[in-house]
C-alpha cells in the first residue's frame, strides 16, 4: 500500500511537469525540442547531484544544509590550486574538490555521531562555518572566464552525443548529463541492492529498531554525510565548468531552497525512511521546468524566489495532508 | 529542572564577566568605553527580538527558520508606507507620526498573518516546522523581492529615526522596548496559560493533548508571537539603517540560532527561558563588540559564530551526559534518539 503511494506520488509530479511543458509548448514552440531538452539536462544536472545527495541524508531521519558551502568551497579551493600550481588537469581539480568534499562532509559526521546532535543545528553552524572559512582563509575574489584554467571551459562544452541542426550547425548533449546518470544509477543500486542502503531506508523509519536490527547506525551516518559531500565536491567541478566563473558567494544563496523545494517535492519525507531517486529527479526536473519559463510566462526573475518558496510550501502541504488523511483511516493516535 | 536552569545561567554569567574581563584586560581603552557600551545596546536589539523568537519556536519543539524574512517582508511593507509619508500625509491631511503609527501597525498586521500561515502550515497541515518554515522563508523574502523589485528603499520621515536612532530617558530606544518585550515574553512563558502549555507540549505532545492542550491553537499562537517578534525587530532594523533593502540580515538566523541555543534552550523542546537567552544575548554581543575593535572581518566572525554553535551544542552534550549520572532523577531525561533528529 505504501508503495502504491509512492508511485502515485511520482507519477502525479510526472503528469504535472507534462502538462505543464505542454502549456508553454503552446506559448513557445521552441519548448519541446530536443535542443532544448539537452539544454534543460545540461542546465540541471549539477542541481541535480546535489539534490540526490541532500535525499540519501534526508532519507536516514537526518538533514544537510551545508552542502551548497561544501560545494563552492570544494569548487573555488580546487580553481585556485589549479592557477596557484599552474596545472591545467580536470583530474586533479575533481580530486581536491571531492577531498575537500569528503572532509567536510567528515566534520559533519563528527559531531552528529559522537554527540548525538540535531542533525539541523550541527549542519547549520557547519554551513556558515565552512563558507565564512573560505572567505576568510582562501579568497573573496572571483575568478572570472579568461582567468579559469582552459580544462574547465572545455569540459563545460564536451558532448557524449552531437547532433546537427538544419543549418549546418552543431549541438549536442553535455557530458554532465552522463555524469548524473551514472551517479543516480550508482546510488539507486546502493539503496537497492546493499546491506547499507537497506540500512539508510531502516535508519529513516526507526533508528531504535535499526539498532536492534543489527545495523551500525555510526558506520551509515559517517557514509552519508561523507557521501553528500563527495557529491557536493563533484558538483562544484561542474558548476564552474558550467557558467565558466568561480566566485565564493555563488551556490551558496541560490541553491539551498532550491534543492531542498526538489527532493521535498519529489515524495522524499522530511521525517526520514520515504522517497525515491526517481521522485528527486523529478522534483528537480519540476523546478528547473518552471525556472525556466518564468519569463515566458511573462513574470520578471524576481518573481523567482516566491515560486520556489511556494512550491515547496504547497508540495510540502500536499503530502502531509495526504499522509494525515490516510493516518487517520487507519485509526492511528496523531 | 530548576537546578539545571539556574546552572545554565550561572555559568552564562560566568562567561559574560571571563569575556568582559577579557576585553577589559587586553583592551581597556576601547573596550571600557561609554561609548562602546552605547554602541553595544544599540546593536543588539534587532538579532536579539530574533533570537527572542527562536526560543518560542523551540520551547514549542519546533523551529522558527522563517524569521528573518518575516523582518524581510514586514520590513518592506512599514518602508513602502514610510517612503510615501508625504504623499499619504497630503492625500488624508495627517502628520508624520499618524503615518508612521500606519506604517507600524501595517508591518505588525502582515507579521501576524506570516505567523498564521507558518501555523496552519504546521497544525493544521501537519508539515514538520523545519520544512515548513524553510518554505515559507522563501516565501515571504520572495514576496518582499517582488514587491521593491530588488531595489532599496529610502526617505523615511525623520521622525521615524526616533526608534532605531532616539531616547528614552537617556536610553537608546531599541534597547527601551528590548527590554519592554523581554520582560513581556517572561510573563507570558512564565505566568499565563499559554507559556505554561507550550512548555508542556514541547516537551510531550501526546501527553499534552491528552491534558486537554489544544495543540494547534497553542502552536498557532506561538508562531503568531514568533512573527510579531520579528516584526518588531524590522522596525528597529529599518529607523536604525533609514532604508530597507530585501535579505538584510539574514545573517541573523545563524546568531539567533546559536543565541537560542547558547541561552539553554533546548532545541528538541520543552526547555528554555527568556533570562537565559537575554544572558547569551549580552555575551555573544560582548564578543561582537570585542571581534569588531580587534577589526576582524565579517567572514571570520561567520566562521567564529558557526564552530561557536557547534561547541556550545557539544558542551550540552557533556553536560547533560553528567547531570545523568549524576543527579538522576533530578536530571533532565535524554531525549530519544529520533525526536533530536528531527529537531
Amino acid at each position: 500500500m505504501l508503495k502504491n503511494a509512492l508511485k502515485h506520488n511520482e507519477t502525479y509530479l510526472f503528469l504535472v511537469i507534462v502538462v505543464f511543458s505542454l502549456g508553454v509548448t503552446i506559448v513557445n514552440p521552441a519548448f519541446m525540442t530536443l535542443e532544448n531538452m539537452f539544454d534543460l539536462a545540461r542546465s540541471s544536472s549539477a542541481t541535480a547531484i546535489l539534490a540526490i545527495g541532500f535525499f540519501m541524508v534526508l532519507l536516514s531521519g537526518g538533514i544537510d544544509v551545508s552542502f551548497p558551502a561544501v560545494a563552492i568551497s570544494g569548487q573555488y579551493i580546487a580553481v585556485n590550486v589549479l592557477i596557484a600550481m599552474g596545472i591545467d588537469n580536470l583530474l586533479l581539480a575533481f580530486l581536491i574538490s571531492i577531498a575537500v568534499g569528503l572532509s567536510f562532509g567528515l566534520i559533519n559526521a563528527f559531531f552528529i555521531t559522537t554527540f548525538r546532535l540535531p542533525t539541523l543545528i550541527v549542519t547549520l553552524g557547519t554551513l556558515n562555518m565552512f563558507h565564512g572559512a573560505l572567505l576568510e582563509f582562501v579568497g573573496t575574489k572571483a575568478v572570472n572566464t579568461g582567468g579559469l584554467p582552459d580544462v574547465f571551459k572545455s569540459f563545460g562544452k564536451t558532448n557524449v552525443l552531437t547532433l546537427m541542426r538544419p543549418d549546418g550547425t552543431e549541438y549536442g548533449l553535455s557530458i554532465f548529463f552522463l555524469v548524473l546518470i551514472i551517479i543516480a544509477v550508482g546510488t539507486w543500486l546502493i539503496l537497492r541492492f546493499t546491506i547499507l542502503g537497506r540500512g539508510i531506508y531502516a535508519l529513516g523509519g526507526d533508528p531504535e529498531a535499526a539498532r536492534r536490527a543489527g545495523f551500525n547506525l555510526n558506520r551509515i551516518q559517517v557514509f552519508l554525510y561523507c557521501y553528500a559531500g563527495l557529491l557536493a565536491g563533484i558538483m562544484g567541478i561542474m558548476h564552474v565548468s558550467l557558467i565558466r566563473y568561480s566566485n565564493p558567494n555563488y551556490i551558496v544563496d541560490s541553491e539551498l531552497l532550491k534543492v531542498i523545494a526538489a527532493v521535498v517535492l519529489g515524495g522524499a519525507s522530511i521525517t526520514g525512511g520515504k522517497g525515491s531517486i526517481i521522485g528527486t529527479l523529478l522534483g528537480v526536473l519540476m523546478i528547473t521546468v518552471l525556472e525556466k519559463n518564468l519569463v515566458l510566462l511573462g513574470l520578471s526573475s524576481y518573481w523567482q524566489q516566491f515560486f520556489v518558496g511556494l512550491i515547496l510550501v504547497l508540495g510540502v502541504s500536499v503530502t502531509h495532508i495526504q499522509a494525515k488523511i490516510r493516518n487517520r483511516n487507519r485509526i492511528l493516535v496523531s | 529542572m530548576t537546578d539545571a536552569k539556574r546552572s545554565n545561567n550561572i555559568t552564562l554569567l560566568i562567561i559574560l564577566v571571563a569575556i568582559m574581563g577579557i576585553m577589559a584586560i587586553f583592551l581597556p581603552d576601547k573596550f571600557l568605553t561609554g561609548i562602546n557600551f552605547r554602541s553595544m545596546i544599540r546593536q543588539f536589539p534587532e538579532y536579539g527580538l530574533l533570537a527572542f523568537a527562536i526560543l518560542l519556536a523551540m520551547i514549542t519543539g519546533g523551529i522558527d527558520l522563517s524569521v528573518v524574512s518575516i523582518t524581510s517582508l514586514t520590513g518592506v511593507v512599514a518602508a513602502k508606507i514610510l517612503a510615501a509619508h508625504a504623499v499619504i500625509g497630503e492625500l488624508w491631511g495627517v502628520g508624520p507620526w499618524t503615518v508612521i503609527f500606519l506604517a507600524i501597525l501595517s508591518a505588525l498586521a502582515v507579521a501576524v498573518l506570516c505567523g498564521i500561515l507558518n501555523g496552519i502550515l504546521i497544525t493544521l497541515a501537519g508539515v514538520p516546522a523545519i520544512i515548513a518554515t524553510l518554505g515559507t522563508n522563501g516565501l515571504f523574502l520572495g514576496i518582499a523581492i517582488i514587491l521593491t523589485e530588488g531595489h532599496g528603499i529610502t526617505g523615511f520621515p525623520t521622525e521615524f529615526l526616533f526608534f532605531g536612532n532616539g531616547r528614552v530617558l537617556g536610553l537608546p530606544t531599541q534597547f527601551v522596548i528590548f527590554i519592554l518585550v523581554a520582560l513581556l515574553l517572561g510573563l507570558i512563558l512564565t505566568r499565563t496559560a499559554q507559556g505554561f502549555r507550550m512548555y508542556m507540549l514541547g516537551s510531550n505532545p501526546l501527553v499534552a493533548k491528552f491534558s486537554g492542550v489544544n495543540n494547534t491553537m497553542v502552536l498557532i499562537k506561538t508562531h503568531v508571537l514568533t512573527a510579531l517578534l520579528a516584526g518588531i525587530a524590522s522596525i528597529i532594523m529599518i529607523s536604525s539603517v533609514n532604508s530597507m533593502r530585501p535579505g538584510y540580515g539574514q545573517a541573523y538566523l545563524l546568531l539567533a540560532v546559536l543565541i537560542a541555543i547558547l541561552g539553554g534552550t533546548n532545541p528538541a523542546g520543552g526547555f528554555g527561558t527568556v533570562l537565559g537567552v537575554t544572558l547569551a544575548i549580552f555575551a555573544l554581543q560582548a564578543m561582537q563588540s570585542g571581534l569588531n575593535i580587534l577589526s576582524f572581518t565579517p567572514f571570520f566572525k561567520k566562521f567564529i559564530w558557526g564552530l561557536m554553535l557547534l561547541l556550545v551544542m557539544v558542551i550540552h552534550f557533556y553536560r547533560q551526559r553528567y547531570a545523568a549520572t549524576k543527579g538522576l532523577g533530578k536530571a533532565p531525561p535524554q531525549k530519544p534518539m529520533e525526536k533530536a533528529e528531527a529537531g
